[in-house]
């Protein structure tokens, strides 16, 4: 068979508009997942067992059910509960970063807990108040232990922005399969992008796994 | 928020396509066990112990294998699988069998990451012990060092069950006819989406639920039986 590589190069806007859409809905869900990981790391911590309760069950469904079935409840039926009209993308990446918030809340739980407890009796023993005991022994030292597991989630995350696809979202695999739909070009484009996403994510991975090694090596 | 629609709520349509979800359903969890033998356990050890070959060109092509199906989406691989590799072998595959075939290569890349930590866990000394009494090298890997590293293995590996599951929605992108697309088509045949999805949602949360009470009790059994 002829591999022909113009075929996709000629094409490149299309396919650049795709990568820029993909990274914008993994921007989109991260923040969301972040902001709203640390709230229900934040109501963990805080020992009210009814809030606690919501939190783990919150975690545990959106642990539990695919994101992709989560996308299409979404795309399919908020604007059919609330009247409104709401994109794909934002659909999407909404549903990607409510997934994330619940992962990210037991990371950064996972995270804060790790922190020996003879640090915060330590803290409490030299009369800190609550503000300087967070910035400047616990977060620090939480963090350290964070940022691999983080890394390794917004991987998982760009991974699951292809799922946008299939609610028509143009981003990089959908781009890939309609133009190799139009050309008959399948195997350049299926393979191009797919290079392309290794290209974004290994080197990502690669960068969780020595940070990992690096903090446990502490 | 229009409350009509949840008074209208139709739970008849439900119980009517009921059994055509619960066969979609079937499709995912068939999928979840296939991809878990086959590719967790079967291709994903194979690859684990051809990671440790002192033969560079048997370990290259492996980790380069790995690296790459994990660092890419199971969505472009069941489309790539579908309608670029049958392009490039002449082979032809219907839906399920590529679905299949890029959930297995999937699956078995991120397990043999974990299999081959397991192996790592077993101390060197084993293997050198091995040699030392001449044992060959397949009754090493079969007698000596997988029975000890089963026991670090297991508990990661049946972790991996959920993330499979999750994983085969996916593969609705391909004609399959599994929970999402019997959803989609139903659906647009009953014109209910609420009540469709939602229950398709409902169905795919307690098979999750239901497929991690039962990895904790295996994994607890395991670890009873290895205390034992």
């Amino acid at each position: 068979m002829d591999f022909r590589l113009g075929v996709v190069l000629s094409n490149y806007p299309p396919l650049l508009e795709g990568v820029l859409l993909t990274l914008w809905a993994a921007a989109v869900a991260l923040t969301i997942g972040v902001a709203l990981g640390a709230l229900g790391c934040a109501v963990r911590l805080s020992g009210r067992p009814l809030l606690d309760r919501v939190v783990r069950g919150y975690v545990l469904f959106f642990r539990t059910t695919p994101e992709m079935v989560l996308i299409f409840w979404g795309y399919f039926c908020v604007p059919y509960l609330f009247q409104l009209k709401v994109s794909g993308f934002w659909t999407g990446s909404i549903v990607l970063g409510l997934v994330a918030a619940a992962y990210f809340t037991e990371i950064f739980r996972a995270g804060v807990q790790a922190v020996p407890r003879g640090q915060i009796e330590g803290t409490l023993a030299l009369g800190l108040r609550r503000y300087p005991r967070w910035r400047f022994v616990i977060l620090p030292q939480a963090l350290r232990l964070m940022v691999p597991p983080l890394v390794n989630y917004f991987t998982e995350l760009l991974k699951n922005t292809t799922l946008l696809s299939s609610i028509g979202v143009a981003e990089l695999a959908l781009q890939a399969y309609l133009l190799g739909g139009q050309t008959y070009r399948y195997v350049e484009f299926l393979s191009a992008i797919a290079l392309v996403y290794f290209a974004i994510i290994f080197p990502l991975s690669m960068a969780s796994r020595r940070l990992e090694r690096r903090a446990g090596s502490h | 928020m229009d409350w009509s629609i949840l008074t209208g709520f139709d739970f008849a349509v439900i119980w009517r396509y009921l059994p055509a979800l619960l066969t979609g359903l079937w499709t995912n969890v068939l999928l979840t066990g296939l991809g878990f033998v086959a590719g967790g356990v079967v291709l994903g050890t194979v690859l684990a112990i051809a990671n440790f070959s002192p033969y560079r060109i048997v370990r290259w092509p492996v980790v380069v294998f790995v690296e790459f199906w994990r660092s890419t989406p199971l969505l472009v691989q069941a489309i790539w699988m579908h309608f670029a590799f049958p392009v490039m072998s002449g082979l032809q595959t219907t839906p399920f069998q590529s679905a299949l075939l890029a959930l297995v290569f999937n699956v078995a890349a991120y397990c043999s990451e974990i299999i081959r930590a397991g192996i790592l866990g077993v101390p060197r000394g084993q293997f050198e012990a091995a040699r030392a009494l001449g044992l060959s090298r397949p009754v090493t890997w079969y007698k000596v060092v997988l029975p000890q590293a089963v026991k670090i293995i297991v508990p990661p590996l049946i972790g991996t069950v959920i993330s499979i599951f999750k994983a085969t929605a996916i593969l609705s992108v391909l004609a399959i006819n599994d929970l999402l697309r019997a959803s989609s088509r139903l659906s647009s045949y009953t014109f209910k989406p609420l009540e469709i999805y939602t229950t398709a949602a409902l169905l795919a949360f307690v098979c999750g639920l239901l497929l991690t009470i039962a990895g904790h009790r295996l994994e607890r059994y395991f670890r009873r039986s290895e205390g034992g």
